[in-house]
């Protein structure tokens, strides 16, 4: 059984009295242990996904969802306490603006130590306690590799750089030792040599603590590095989902080869907010998004049929939707 | 403490230019300049000769508001000429009465205004929050005097259950200490203190009522304005997801970032809440510099309205620089080096 297992969620946004279907049926699982890339160009609703699965949507969107659990409990029916347990224990967030998402008014530290459920605190009488939230604090943000540690924990988040605020925020996220680390472009914008750091952690983690990540990112290089399985998403439809080898062996769906042919021997990141070299046009804006299968128009292989949503179909663990995959004759 | 310095100078600036005006005024003021600017009218031509010469008439201007300035310095600040009391007395009496009824009705709107505008703000587009919201919107539109004339109908013409005006009973003679009524109360040694006490928070009621009536309801708005304002920000979103409680929520991420934004509104409130408290306390003949100021007015005392307002603009500076350099200070995310203002 999964661990985090999504079916059918569909979120639908109110813009202008008209709903328009931000995310259509898309389908995720995560399993224990697992690194699961989520990839798709700016805008195809990657971020979306991560408030929905840490119930951050604002009220004016809907949600609904065939399936939507996490170790067999639904999410959504699921009481609010429960929930609220549930992100404070298993499940961390690193949302994509780490400046927007740290208050201004508290200090690094206070913020980083709030973090640490009761149970991880040791200790019986509050002076004891408070040492061994901050030990605990600095160990972690060593462990993301901030070195001054006594600088940083004081600082307020406008003075700090945003690589810095960006490991502090993956610090937040770790120091529940949480099982789901649902990591949203944790290392956009960072130099080579910090990220290779940030993705050496992750690995690490993943193999001693077998933690499971969610990991969305626009560099394919470092997601076919170090995911077991890839999520391909296109204008808030799954279009593709496997194992890694799998998908850059032989990709069933135009637009996950288009995304994988854009990063000519994965050596370029794929720039974020840019046209894809090997695909005509842009992605549609959710005011005017196509019907049937939504790649329709930017799609090589596109005939009459592509107006009707294509069904998932499944080949053993790797799915994709389309009516007229690549590679099928050899198979 | 560079900052200490930038507020200092940027106070004292504005105090000149405010002596500056007050000195103009003993000029544009119809009348003599000599009994304007000193409140005293000389008895003949020497005795005019000799006021002329101190006050330093007969030289230029620059030197004129030079002397001027240091003799407001040093605390001679002129005679009323109606009553030839000297001013800085008159004033002293007079300002903190108005202070202390500005500062109970400030107290009442920050106990009673922060909560309810939280509340409400948590709450926001619901039952709750309309009701609060209407209730205050009500509330803040109301023009001051009406209120106290409602309130002296009501409840002291009515119901007879408080005095229609003054600060305290005359059977009472408080020693004058500090200006402040309830402090003076506590201090004098001759009198029943509880009942002494008992009569002045009857006479308080009412118009500290009538001033916080207003200042309440527009505290609930800032406050509510500001906790939604808040509740939408990202690092809320981002401190929910990580599983803290609402209340933990709200004591450590919702509650400091939303008062931020509400004190220096809180400082541009004090302007109006000192006006307030100057309409307020003439309709309750309560002692303060408002009704003082009338008082000068209908009698055209110009050497008292000179620097009676004067007094005034000092005060009302004094309290939203204050505050100001306090907000500058407390707040951690704002440049302590930003030019100070006014
Ligand atoms: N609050 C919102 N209101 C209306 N539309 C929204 C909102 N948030 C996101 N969207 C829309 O949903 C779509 C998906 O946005 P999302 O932020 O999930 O993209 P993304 O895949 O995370 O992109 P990026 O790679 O740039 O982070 C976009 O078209 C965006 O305009
Ligand atoms: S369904 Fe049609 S339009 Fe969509 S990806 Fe497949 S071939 Fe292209
Ligand atoms: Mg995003």
């Amino acid at each position: 059984m999964p661990m985090l297992d999504i079916k059918n969620l569909t979120l639908e946004i109110e813009t202008a009295g008209t709903r328009v279907k931000a995310l259509d049926k898309v389908n995720l699982t995560i399993n224990s242990g697992e690194i699961r890339a989520l990839v798709g160009e700016s805008g195809s609703g990657k971020s979306l996904i991560v408030s929905a699965i840490s119930g951050a949507l604002p009220q004016k969107f809907h949600l609904t969802a065939d399936r939507m659990s996490w170790k067999g409990k639904s999410l959504l029916s699921m009481p609010t306490e429960e929930r609220r347990q549930l992100m404070r224990r298993d499940i961390a967030v690193v949302f994509q603006n780490p400046g927007s998402a740290l208050d201004p008014s508290a200090t690094l530290g206070e913020q980083l130590e709030e973090s640490i459920p009761d149970e991880l605190v040791e200790g019986k009488w509050f002076w004891q306690r408070r040492q061994s939230r901050r030990k605990s604090a600095i160990s972690t943000v060593h462990k993301v590799g901030i070195k001054h540690h006594r600088h940083y924990l004081s600082a307020y988040p406008h003075q700090i750089p945003t690589d810095i605020s960006q490991k502090f925020m993956l610090a937040m996220a770790l120091i529940s030792q949480p099982k789901l680390l649902i990591a949203d472009d944790p290392t956009r914008g960072m130099e080579t040599t910090t990220k290779t750091q940030v993705l050496k952690l992750l690995t690490r983690l993943n193999q001693t603590k077998s933690l499971s990540i969610l990991f969305i990112s626009h560099d394919l290089l470092a997601i076919s590095s170090m995911c077991h399985s890839m999520t391909v998403l296109y204008c808030g439809q799954t279009v593709e989902s496997g194992r890694m080898k799998m998908l850059r062996k032989r990709p069933l769906h135009p637009y996950t080869k288009a995304l994988l042919d854009s990063a000519p021997s994965f050596q370029n990141d794929l720039p974020p907010k840019s046209l894809l070299p090997t695909l005509d046009g842009t992605i549609p804006s959710l005011k005017h998004v196509p019907i049937g299968c939504r790649l329709g128009p930017r799609c090589p292989r596109a005939q009459r049929d592509c107006v009707i949503t294509p069904a998932v179909r499944r080949i053993h663990d790797h799915t994709y939707s389309c009516h007229f995959p690549l590679h099928m004759e050899k198979l | 403490m560079r900052i200490l310095g930038r507020f200092g100078i940027l106070f004292s600036l504005t105090l000149l230019v405010l002596a500056i005006f007050s000195f103009a005024l003993a000029y544009l003021f119809p009348g003599d300049v000599l009994t304007n600017l000193t409140g005293i009218i000389p008895q003949n031509d020497a005795h005019r000769e000799l006021l002329i010469q101190k006050h330093r008439l007969d030289e230029a201007y620059f030197f004129q508001f030079v002397h001027y300035l240091s003799e407001m310095l040093q605390g001679n600040w002129g005679y009323s000429f109606v009553s030839g009391l000297s001013l800085k007395e008159e004033i002293g009496l007079a300002l903190p009465a108005t202070i202390e009824l500005a500062f109970y009705a400030m107290f009442i709107a920050i106990v009673i205004g922060l909560p309810v505008g939280c509340y409400a703000g948590l709450k926001s587009y619901t039952a709750a929050d309309y009701s609060i919201n209407s209730v205050s919107m009500v509330g803040y539109s109301f023009p001051v005097f009406w209120l106290a004339l409602l309130f002296i109908l009501l409840f002291s013409l009515e119901l007879n259950i408080a005095p229609l005006s003054g600060r305290i009973s005359l059977l009472f003679d408080v020693p004058d200490k500090t200006g402040f009524i309830l402090i003076d109360i506590l201090l004098a040694d001759n009198i029943d203190t509880s009942l002494a006490l008992r009569d002045a928070f009857h006479h308080l009621l009412l118009p500290t009522l009538a001033l916080s009536v207003i200042s309440t309801a527009s505290m609930i708005r800032m406050t509510r304005r500001s906790v939604i304002d808040v509740l939408n920000r990202p690092y809320i979103t981002a401190a929910r997801s990580r599983g803290l409680s609402r209340w933990q929520t709200f004591s450590r991420h919702i509650l400091r970032n939303a008062l931020l934004p509400v004190l220096p509104l809180l400082a541009i409130q004090i302007t109006s809440l000192i006006t307030n408290a100057m309409i307020v306390e003439t309709l309750f003949s309560w002692p303060g510099i408002g009704s003082w100021l009338i008082q000068a007015i209908y009698q055209r005392d110009y050497p008292a309205l000179r620097v009676g307002m004067l007094a005034v603009a000092t005060v009302v500076i004094m309290l939203t620089i204050t505050i100001d350099l306090f907000n500058r200070l407390i707040d951690p995310s704002r440049d302590k080096y930003e030019r100070a203002t006014v």
